[in-house]
């Protein structure tokens, strides 16, 4: 099976809107899920500037789905659906 | 060639204030650097008020090309009076240097400065003046020329009279043994900073005082013609889009070091020149967002809240160990910085959500660059793009 790649966007909007807490993904995900999720950051995934009248940051991209709004709760509960738990 | 710049200086044991007076501007129009270097009368803060005065005096005397002469007759004439010796009293070294090489030193009092060039200490001629209204004051002018990797080093007796009376040092180190400390440190390290010879002599200077309690003030300003370290940070998106291709190449091909501080800016470069960034999400730190890694880039950072931590960090000191003391420390680090800073603005930084004030990139670019010239003698070119 493929690895899971989740990509935390760390731009200045994604940061200041809460992805700050996000950072929480890099020790968690390794801890429960192993080599099947992946993590990495982005210095921007520029999502904010397309929608910025509705930005919904921060954002995450797992695979090629965007998380609007992302928190650890919802980054998780996505990827448990991806896993088929 | 680039002149670099550095004073380290010590108290004298037990006093609070510092009795010696260090002062020096850059101007980047007229590629030439003033500095002045000066030793009141006594110790503590009445040395001190003496020494400032003479230095900041001097320097503005120098700086607007006053006969020298006339202006040291006005600020022996201006110093306060000193109520326990019944004289006004401070000494100086000052020199005036343009970056083609030629230089004035002007010498009152101070020990004589020391020229090295390839190891040996040049002995140059000059002029003495003698005040016309003072009896005993007597002013060295030397005019030189400076060649690249020559090295200048002006201090105050405090570090040529150190330990004197001890058995080792009957006449304190001299400028001899001093002399003999700056060529032991250049052979080992012939590329040394400024900064760091003078922090460093200093601190030799204290080991050899007897119970490292130092008898006087002690001051030692380096002097460095070299080459200048060039470097280059690209900020903020172009305003032309169509011109992203050419930017990012200007920017790669750069000669010196390399950084770009901002995600869409990255991405941007990465995109034109196809060279993958990657974002290290472990080097965040709770208030700023973490480091990124692209081949033939020395820093990446995210923009505007590091910019504006690195700003603060300039100006108060005190930076905490995150990304923006890493692009401090990549500013100082340099002598001559350019910013590349691109004009687009980033809708969503206008979000009024946001929860905290973010800056204007224009604006923290031309503080930061205000802060570089004016506090740490550096050269600055903003680009706007």
């Amino acid at each position: 099976m493929e690895k899971i790649s989740v990509k935390v966007c760390l731009g200045t909007t994604c940061f200041v809107m809460g992805g700050s807490n996000l950072q929480e993904l890099n020790d968690l995900i390794p801890k429960k899920y192993g080599d099947k999720v992946e993590v990495v950051g982005s210095p921007c995934l520029g999502l904010c500037s397309i929608n910025w009248e509705y930005s919904k940051a921060p954002y995450v991209k797992i695979d090629e789905d965007v998380i609007t709004e992302a928190t650890v709760e919802k980054v998780l509960e996505a990827i448990e659906k991806k896993l088929g738990n | 060639m680039f002149i670099d710049v550095a004073c380290a200086q010590r108290k004298k044991y037990n006093q609070n204030a510092y009795g010696d007076f260090f002062t020096s501007t850059r101007f980047p129009n007229m590629n030439r650097v003033v500095a002045v270097l000066s030793d009141g009368l006594g110790s503590g803060i009445k040395a001190n008020i003496l020494a400032c005065m003479t230095s900041t005096m001097l320097l503005k005397f120098l700086e607007s090309n006053s006969d020298i002469e006339n202006s040291c007759e006005i600020i022996m004439n201006s110093l306060p009076v000193c109520k326990v010796r019944g004289i006004s009293y401070s000494t100086f070294s000052a020199i005036d240097c343009f970056e083609n090489g030629k230089a004035k030193i002007v010498e009152e009092g101070n020990p004589d400065f020391i020229w090295i060039r390839n190891g040996e200490v040049l002995k140059p001629e000059y002029q003495i003046i003698e005040s016309k209204d003072f009896k005993n004051r007597k002013m060295k002018v030397y005019d030189i020329k400076l060649e690249k990797q020559d090295r200048i080093i002006f201090c105050s007796d405090g570090a040529t009279q150190v330990a004197m009376g001890t058995k080792a040092f009957p006449l304190g180190l001299e400028r001899n043994g001093l002399i003999k400390i700056i060529l032991n440190k250049l052979r080992q390290s012939p590329e040394i900073s400024s900064k760091d010879l003078s922090e460093y002599l200093v601190h030799q200077v204290e080991l050899i005082a007897p119970n490292k309690e130092l008898k006087d003030d002690t001051s030692i300003v380096s002097i460095y013609c070299r080459d200048p370290r060039e470097s280059l940070i690209f900020t903020g998106p172009p305003y032309h889009q169509d011109k992203d291709n050419y930017y990012a190449k200007s920017f790669i091909e750069f000669k010196g070091k390399k950084a770009i501080s901002g995600g869409t800016t990255a991405n941007i470069i990465s995109r034109e020149l196809n060279i993958p960034v990657t974002t290290d999400v472990a080097t965040a730190t709770g208030k700023l967002p973490g480091l990124s890694n692209m081949e033939g880039v020395d820093l990446v950072t995210e923009g505007i809240l590091t910019l504006t931590k690195t700003l603060e960090y300039l100006e108060n000191g005190k930076p905490e160990q995150n990304a923006a003391k890493i692009l401090m420390d990549f500013m100082l680090n340099s002598d001559c910085i350019h910013f590349m800073v691109g004009a687009q603005m980033n809708k969503a930084h206008y979000d009024p959500n946001l929860p905290i004030e973010i800056e204007i990139r224009k604006n923290v670019i031309r503080q930061i660059a205000k802060v570089l010239e004016e506090k740490y003698l550096k050269k600055v070119k903003v680009q706007f793009i």
